[in-house]
């Protein structure tokens, strides 16, 4: 979401959509869910940068060197 | 404000081994079949039941017409993110048969308006048959990819979506087309699915997996 240029990235709700529709779903055994989410695109380049840093240092098992 | 970001390491654009006309076909055929006999079987669940499902009110549907909610195919339900404000520009990316553009278009009301975009024909006009029934005028429908939605640059106030955005081969291609139309710190409302268990990369290339 960050890579494309958004910010304010929140999941808001997550259920079951699949449970009891007429044919089985093969992504059933991926534990699919449906949810909800909103984001806000950057206001400005420096917004978007910012965002784009600290998703940087947030990486699992990144090293700074 | 897009462009740097394929120095972004880490960032996945295709997946390999996956036939993207093929897919989208595959995608077609499939919600022409909801388009056209939404009382079929299907592996998910359409229609009034779903928007159940997913807590659409009672109030929003009303008025909307029957064919329209009996195609409604979506996974979640974007109004809950926040109701849409009169006079706002929206985009309905893959609108399917139109429930949410007509939701949306009652929202903004008459000054402000609603583009939907659907790759499948028979979506799109059976989208433009539910807006006529309805008598709305500011909503309008165009068949094209949504990696490449016929929209201006920054046009839209909102992005609205609903179980399209797991369909798209690149995602992230995808994503940057929507921040390409939507206005800065525009929103995206979007309903969709998430997987909690790794999709094998041979998964990925299963075009039945993808269509469910």
């Amino acid at each position: 979401m960050i890579a494309a240029g958004f910010v304010d990235f929140q999941i808001t709700w997550r259920g079951d959509v699949y449970a009891g529709a007429p044919q089985s779903s093969s992504a059933a055994k991926f534990g699919t869910l449906g949810i909800n989410f909103r984001a806000r695109k950057a206001r400005d380049e420096a917004e978007w940068a910012k965002a784009l840093a600290k998703l940087s240092c947030e990486v699992p098992g990144a090293i700074s060197v | 404000m897009t462009a740097r970001i394929d120095t972004l390491a880490g960032v996945s654009r295709r997946i390999e081994g996956l036939d993207v006309d093929e897919l989208r076909q595959a995608i077609q055929e499939e919600y022409a079949l909801v388009a056209a006999e939404p009382e079929r079987d299907f592996h998910f669940h359409t229609g009034r039941r779903l928007a159940a499902i997913v807590g659409y009110d009672e109030e929003w549907l009303d008025g909307v017409p029957a064919g329209t909610i009996a195609s409604f195919a979506g996974t979640g339900n974007p109004f809950s993110l926040g109701r849409l404000i009169p006079g706002e520009r929206v985009v309905d990316v893959g609108c399917g048969a139109g429930i949410d553009s007509i939701i949306a278009a009652r929202m903004v009301g008459p000054t402000g308006s609603v583009i939907g975009v659907d790759m499948t024909p028979a979506m799109v006009e059976k989208a433009r048959a539910g807006a006529k029934e309805a008598g709305l005028s500011n909503v309008e429908f165009r068949q094209a990819l949504a990696e490449s939605l016929p929209v201006a640059d920054s046009w839209a106030d909102v992005i609205i979506s609903n179980g399209v955005l797991n369909l798209f081969p690149d995602k992230l291609a995808g994503l940057q087309e929507m921040a390409r139309v939507l206005k800065p710190e525009g929103r995206l409302q979007i309903g969709d699915i998430l997987v909690q268990k790794a999709v094998p990369e041979k998964g990925k290339q299963d075009i039945n997996l993808w269509k469910g």
